[in-house]
């Protein structure tokens, strides 16, 4: 592949001046954290109390150690989502092309679908998403 | 495309026996007629009876070898699922899902022997393998078990990332994924790219990895070991000639193609000297049959390469005879394996005298792999010999293989030594009359085929 | 932007993947690594769909066929796909090994030498 092929439909003029407003944002994003950190770091009254100091987790009162086991359930559910989320994404083309493929696209994605449901089904009856035990 | 929907379909309907069905032992019956009835419906698709009309649109290619390996592959199934139904059972309460798995790798191998689409290649590899992950970890308590699940993941992960890097490659030099390339027809893109060769020897190696080729064949021996016994004989046989089918149809359409850019049989040949080599050498220094049994699929993987190799009429049908000889002999071994307590060479003290039936058969099956005459492991071997000395190149390679093949005689031979000529009292599982009959129709089949072998190529073409 | 950047950039991450794969001991780090694998082979699908598109419409002078490349589009979407189905297996099995020894690092895993 000698002959450079461009992706993009911009005019490439190579010129390094085409690079000067992502500087300038860069530059921006930059300045501005570091402003704000140190102004509230010199404007800000400090009074450190023990309940201050104390990991805010919206108001309600934290105990023990993060890292202790969870109930294995949660784990299942988060592969499950993981699953059935990212199968969502067949309907990314089918949505691009709902028009054009008419009825008989629609009759594929519903068997799509039904797939899917199966495998709900599935993971229903063999009690994957009882909380209470 | 029969099978590929059938085996899909009755892997969805044993997933809802599992909580419809109460009855542990009816499983095992489910299954074995969902086999019957795939087998059944591939050898429809055989004859041009194809119950579902379905374009695929050049993603599938259909050809009479490749049916006639499908219906290899659930026969196979279909007897290891009756050998060591009772097994499975004994692993766990998760007897429904062990036999819905097996029906979603056999969907996968359906679609391996079939693909004409690097997309189906990767979909049929990963059909194949994700559920195989499952089934090493199914022993879920034993660490072992975990470990080689954990193992077989990782690596296996991480190349089919090398494959789709590959795949990806060769898409950028083509222009298509299809594997009959419609380039040449097209002025766009003659001559072989650079990417196209790079993504080919990425290919070649995530392939090498799937069928534990060396140099990447390190993950087999510990997996093949840590998996329970029954996983592991369907893992060792059907999957990996599963591979072998699609490396073949790769090799020879792409493959072939680039040659002019690429020696291939370079390659392959010292792809082929190494896993003789690694397989056999360190075979004959293990002291547990099971990771024998592992280190000898390795080498038996170095004979199936040969077919790659040479990549003509008899490495097509040499690879089918491998096929057929080395899965049957393998599962054999497996079932009488997992009725062992003890799977070192000592727990094989003695067989003869107590279970004379099941030392006969075990012997007939070492006989098919170590390729002694009048079995079907010898014609094999003939056949996959044969192909190299019809390319008229290479030569070495065969005296080479030769020689390999001797030297794995050592090691299935000191299984018969303990079987026959040691005094020991085994220990083992109880079975039924059935099981027996099951082994002495499997040494049957072994010495049929290798005396009559134009029964089974006979199929290829009437 | 020329093709070569897309494809440098996406061998970089192939390459950071395949360091992490090999040289980190922490099964998730691993697992990451992969991903970032796959990810970097979806950059390079895509970059090379819009190529073969352009280069058709260069030769077709200016009028490609409006399908050109989309196959290496949808291939994307089944790479996603298979990567979160092997995700859920992998993330179980790293689960019930966790569940066993209490550590996810693979030096762990020296129990089938011997």
């Amino acid at each position: 592949m000698n002959s450079f092929v461009y992706l993009l439909d911009t005019v490439v003029t190579g010129n390094s001046a085409d690079y000067v407003p992502i500087g300038i944002q860069i530059i921006f994003a930059a300045g501005f954290v570091a402003t704000v950190m140190i102004a509230t770091h010199l404007l800000g009254p400090k009074r450190k109390t023990a309940e201050k100091l104390e990991n805010f987790a919206s108001g309600i009162e934290s105990h023990g150690n993060a890292r202790q086991p969870l109930a294995i359930k949660y784990f299942l559910v988060a592969i499950l989502f993981v699953l059935f989320d990212v199968e969502v994404i067949f309907f990314y083309p089918y949505a691009v092309n709902f028009k054009s493929l008419g009825w008989y696209g629609f009759i594929e994605v519903l068997l799509f679908v039904c797939f899917f449901l199966t495998g709900f089904i599935y993971i229903i009856k063999k009690g994957a998403l009882k909380w209470e035990d | 495309m029969n099978a590929i929907i059938f085996s899909a379909g009755w892997g969805i309907i044993m997933m809802f026996c599992s909580f419809l069905v109460k009855n542990q032992s009816s499983y095992r019956h489910i299954a074995a007629v969902g086999l019957l009835v795939l087998l059944a419906a591939n050898i429809f698709d055989t004859y041009g009876v194809d119950f579902f009309h379905i374009d695929s649109g050049k993603m599938l290619a259909y050809t009479r070898f490749g049916f006639v390996f499908n219906s290899i592959a659930i026969a196979s199934t279909l007897i290891y699922v009756l050998l060591t139904g009772r097994d499975i059972e004994r692993l766990g309460r998760y007897t429904a899902e062990f036999f819905t798995l097996v029906f979603f790798v056999l969907c996968g191998v359906c679609l391996l022997s079939a693909y004409n689409n690097l997309l189906m290649l990767f979909l049929g590899i990963e059909i194949l393998t994700i559920p195989l992950y499952i089934l090493t970890g199914s022993d879920k308590r034993n660490l072992k078990s975990n470990e080689a699940a954990l193992k077989y993941f990782l690596m296996g992960s991480f190349s089919t990332g090398l494959m789709l890097m590959g795949i990806a490659l060769m898409y950028g030099g083509t222009g298509t994924f299809l594997l009959e390339s419609s380039r040449l027809q097209s002025n766009l893109y003659h001559g072989i790219s650079f990417l196209e060769i790079v993504g080919l020897l990425f290919l070649l190696a995530s392939m090498c990895f799937k069928v534990s080729a060396a140099p990447f064949h390190f993950w087999t021996p510990d997996v093949y070991d840590g998996a329970p016994s029954v996983v592991t004989s369907f893992m060792a046989t059907i999957v990996k000639v599963a591979g072998f089918i699609a490396f073949l149809k790769l090799c020879t359409v792409r493959m072939s193609v680039t040659s002019t850019a690429i020696d291939w049989k370079l390659i392959f040949s010292i792809i082929i000297i190494l896993t003789l080599l690694f397989g056999n050498i360190t075979a004959i220094f293990q002291q547990s049959v099971k990771r024998m049994l592992a280190y000898s699929s390795i080498s038996q993987a170095g004979f199936m390469l040969f077919a790659l190799f040479s990549m003509n009429e008899y490495a097509s049908k040499g690879l089918l005879m491998y096929s057929v000889a080395y899965c049957l002999a393998t599962i054999g071994l497996f079932a009488v394996l997992v009725k062992m307590k003890d799977v070192t060479f000592e727990g094989y003290n003695g067989l003869a005298k107590t279970q004379p039936v099941l030392a006969a058969t075990n012997a007939i099956f070492l006989f098919s792999l170590a390729g002694i005459p009048l079995t079907a492991g010898f014609l094999a071997k003939y056949y996959m010999l044969a192909s190299i000395i019809k390319t008229g190149t290479y030569t070495w390679v065969v005296v080479a293989g030769v020689l390999f093949a001797a030297i794995s005689v050592y090691y299935y031979f000191r299984v018969i030594q303990a079987m026959y000529f040691k005094n020991g009292e085994p220990q083992m599982e109880s079975f039924g009359r059935s099981f027996k009959l099951g082994l002495v129709v499997l040494a049957a089949i072994i010495i049929i085929v290798g005396a009559f072998p134009q029964a089974l190529f006979n199929w290829l073409y009437f | 932007m020329p093709i070569q950047y897309y494809i440098i950039l996406a061998a970089a991450l192939f390459c950071i993947g395949v360091t992490g794969v090999l040289i980190r001991r922490n099964a998730i780090i691993i697992f990451m690594c992969v991903e970032l694998m796959l990810n970097s082979v979806n950059l390079l699908l895509v970059a090379f769909s819009k190529m073969h598109y352009a280069i058709s419409s260069a030769n077709n002078k200016g009028t490609a066929a409006i399908t050109t490349g989309t196959d290496a589009q949808l291939f994307v979407f089944f790479i996603m796909v298979v990567a979160a189905a092997e995700v859920s297996v992998g993330l179980a099995i790293i689960v019930m090994m966790y569940r066993n020894v209490h550590s996810t690092d693979v030096n762990f895993l020296n129990r089938l030498k011997n």
